[in-house]
């Protein structure tokens, strides 16, 4: 079949042309019904263009009018595909690059996911000791006021703060006595802050640039205080690791690489909550045992009982916590437990206050 | 549906000549990529989706072709990414600043990213118009993306100040706005459409959805004692209920009529959107205006529900589905995670079933909606337009030029994105 109808567009104007189709030596000809070459397109610069199934639309390489040929006859049709090597009516070319496109896009999700789990992670760790400390404690007084607020309820109709009248002083100047210690075997590059709150649970904090929250439960639950001792060496693990640093660090770097590069499908949403719970509990665990090694560390250097940290953790993890394990975002108590005493030495120790300080520092919330 | 014949017949008419069956495979098709590459392939589909309905939609005898490709959307949400890091970024430290600047960071940036977000739709519009061609000819839309920003984030806080209220007269601005500024080659476009005739056609329903929201608030102002329900709730402790219950004995029942109302309100939303729908698609249709080519729209509302009663019989029998795959799913995530020796890897795996099927189901539905209700909203919204004025097709001539993706990029990194 050499040549068939069709209808043609000219890019100028959207006036419809019928037209006479002949297939050349090198080149399609279109012509109008008395006889003018309207347009003489080489084969090897036809490209298909999208239109209905019955229809061949066609148009010039590299053209910027928009010229469009087409072509209504099936049997014309294929003649012409058969002549244009970038025409390719089943579809072959366009399934390979797509199989390409799904096996390049897979590669990067892939690539993205060991991003989070380990490069992340890494960077921060690398990114966080290169921050001035001045910087640090901005950002620390920053979460500080969110901290206090989340905290601070103030439903107890007393200072949330303990320690400052004139019945907690004593407690107060036991505490100082005890960190004073701590922090001079742990030099740490800034001072350390510290205050105790009226919270009945048994736990303690650590914000970034080095301010420590104990709540009070953790002094009730306490029977001595290296017990006490002990948490505040955990806490100042965090601070020496910068830890706070790092988990804002890291959850930003998850956000960005989950948040803007992937998941804008419906559903995607859940995906990316649960990946970023999932990495950041296992990035802060991870955080947990080095503090934990950290704190075991510095009892020993400042010559108090490593082991009364891990009475202690034993006391307030209670049973085996219920719930899945990767969302935990601390180890098991059993595992801490065993990994800290470790670390005991054979060594006699000091005990960080006599008994008229630790009945002192009992009272610290007494007021 | 109709197949193509050789010699289409001149007419005012449009049609639109797509199979359901093709618009199904590729949809399905999409959301299965979409899961196992997390998303990226949205560019691959969406552009998928538009040649077909591009190329399916018959205008006087010649259909439309899209020509946009899936790499120039990639890299328009590329660029679109490296203008965003940065703001985003120092709305980050901003948020991390002690003083007022501190404070107010989230609410600028919030403004800041919805005005962004409107200029991305303009930009979008744009790209999607210069990639739209129609017998050799390309549409495309000038005007400043940045002043339509300005003037739809003043509509937007006009309409949410307003309750809704001035919604018809933004969109009928906005809309002329964007027809003024859409050329198809060099016939001028125009957007006719009254906004005071939306506003009175919508206010029944919106009346219909508010009334039992405001009959609820003037109640609670009737009944409640405001000063002693401060007074309990400021006083704390575990019995705030039953001091409050105490010092305001009808709380109670008004407690129940707003629950009452507020499903009314709900169950009224819900009957009337298809109607909404209808209305909104035919009073734009009905507005739009290329040179002296007139469209006019004779969408029925009840064609619209058909659309959703088809989504509606399409969503259970998926649900139907799901509820059998996904009790399995369960019973396997339930071993894996389970018992008394749980690995990690157990855990993980159950995590990953888990979350999969919860992306199945969403996606699943998504999918229908989209192969029913959107899919018949386009075809509706096609074959019920009249043109008339067509002969002024013959003479238009060339203009304008392909835009950036840039917009596209945009909007789908800011999810405002369209069709």
């Amino acid at each position: 079949m050499q040549s068939g109808a069709g209808i043609f567009f000219d890019g100028i104007t959207s006036a419809r042309h019928d037209v006479a189709v002949t297939l050349g030596a090198a080149s399609l000809v279109i012509s109008d019904r008395t006889g003018n070459v309207l347009a003489n397109w080489p084969y090897n610069e036809l490209e298909p263009l999208t239109a209905p199934d019955k229809v061949l639309r066609i148009g010039r390489r590299g053209n910027l009018a928009l010229e469009r040929l087409e072509i209504f006859d099936a049997d014309f049709a294929h003649a012409v595909d058969e002549q244009a090597i970038h025409i390719d009516r089943t579809g072959m070319i366009q399934r390979r690059q797509r199989g390409s496109v799904i096996g390049w896009t897979v590669a990067a999700t892939v690539s993205m996911l060991l991003v989070a789990w380990f490069g992340i992670p890494a960077l921060a760790e690398r990114i966080a000791p290169l921050l001035p400390v001045t910087i640090e404690r901005k950002l620390g007084d920053a979460v500080d006021v969110q901290t206090r607020a989340m905290l601070d309820t103030g439903k107890t109709g007393t200072a949330f703060e303990c320690g400052t009248a004139d019945s907690e002083k004593a407690g107060r100047a036991a505490l100082d006595k005890m960190i004073h210690r701590l922090e001079a075997a742990a030099g740490l590059p800034g001072p350390l802050r510290s205050i105790v709150v009226r919270k009945v649970e048994a736990n303690a904090l650590a914000l970034p640039g080095g301010q420590v929250y104990i709540f009070r439960g953790l002094i009730d639950k306490a029977e001595n205080a290296d017990e006490v001792a002990g948490v505040i060496a955990h806490e100042i693990g965090h601070v020496a690791h910068r830890d706070g640093t790092k988990a804002v660090l890291q959850a930003g770097g998850l956000s960005f690489l989950f948040g803007m590069l992937l998941g804008d499908f419906v559903g995607g949403g859940a995906v990316v909550i649960a990946a970023k719970t999932v990495l950041q509990s296992s990035y802060t665990r991870e955080a947990e045992s080095a503090a934990d090694a950290y704190a075991a560390a510095l009892m020993n250097k400042a010559g108090g009982n490593v082991r009364a940290l891990a009475t202690m953790l034993t006391r307030i993890g209670g049973a085996t916590e219920p719930g899945m394990k990767i969302l935990l975002d601390h180890p098991e108590t059993k595992a801490r437990v065993a990994a800290i005493n470790k670390f005991a030495d054979a060594k006699s120790t000091t005990p960080f206050l006599d008994a008229k300080e630790w009945a002192a520092l009992k009272r610290i919330c007494a007021g | 549906m109709s197949s193509l014949e050789a010699e289409p017949a001149p007419g005012g008419s449009v049609r639109f000549l797509g199979h359901r069956r093709a618009y199904w495979r590729l949809l399905v098709r999409g959301a299965l990529l979409l899961m196992v590459t997390l998303g990226i392939y949205r560019f691959w589909l969406n552009t998928d989706v538009r040649r077909y309905l591009w190329a399916n939609t018959e205008v006087a005898g010649e259909t439309l072709e899209y020509t946009g490709t899936p790499l120039e959307l990639l890299i328009g949400f590329l660029i679109a990414i490296a203008i965003l890091i940065p703001i985003y970024l120092g709305f980050f430290l901003a948020a991390l600043d002690l003083g007022t600047i501190g404070q107010m960071s989230g609410m600028i940036a919030f403004l800041a990213l919805g005005v962004l977000g409107q200029y991305a739709v303009f930009r979008a519009r744009r790209y999607r118009l210069t990639r739209t061609i129609y017998r050799g000819l390309r549409f495309y839309q000038s005007g400043s993306a940045l002043l339509y920003a300005l003037r739809a984030s003043l509509w937007w806080i006009l309409t949410g100040l307003t309750i809704g209220l001035a919604y018809p007269f933004q969109v009928a601005s906005l809309e002329r706005y964007k027809m003024r500024h859409t050329y198809y080659g060099d016939l001028a476009g125009r957007f006719d459409g009254s906004g005071l005739r939306l506003f009175l056609r919508g206010l029944p329903m919106w009346i219909a959805v508010v009334a039992p929201i405001a009959v609820t608030i003037g109640a609670f102002i009737e009944v409640v004692d405001w000063q002693a329900l401060a007074d309990a709730a400021a006083a704390g402790g575990d019995d705030v209920m039953g001091r409050i219950e105490s010092t305001n004995p009808q709380i109670a029942d008004v407690m129940v009529f707003a629950m009452l109302m507020g499903g009314a309100s709900v169950t009224f939303a819900a009957v009337l959107y298809p109607v909404y729908q209808a209305l909104m698609l035919r009073w734009w249709s009905s507005g739009l205006r290329f040179g002296d080519i007139v469209m006019t729209s004779k969408l029925r509302t009840a064609q619209v529900y058909g659309a959703y009663v088809r989504f509606v019989g399409y969503a259970i029998l998926f649900s139907i589905v799901a509820a059998i795959v996904g009790g399995l799913a369960l019973v396997a995530a339930g071993l894996l995670a389970g018992g008394e020796q749980t690995s990690i890897f157990g855990e993980v795996a159950a995590t990953v079933i888990l979350l999969g099927g919860y992306v199945i189901l969403a996606l699943g539905f998504s999918t229908v909606y989209r192969a029913t209700v959107l899919l018949s909203l386009w075809q509706l919204g096609m074959e019920s337009l009249q043109l008339s004025g067509l002969s002024a097709l013959d003479q238009v001539k060339a203009a304008g030029r392909a835009s950036s993706p840039i917009g596209e990029g945009l909007a789908d990194a800011l999810n405002t994105g369209g069709y």
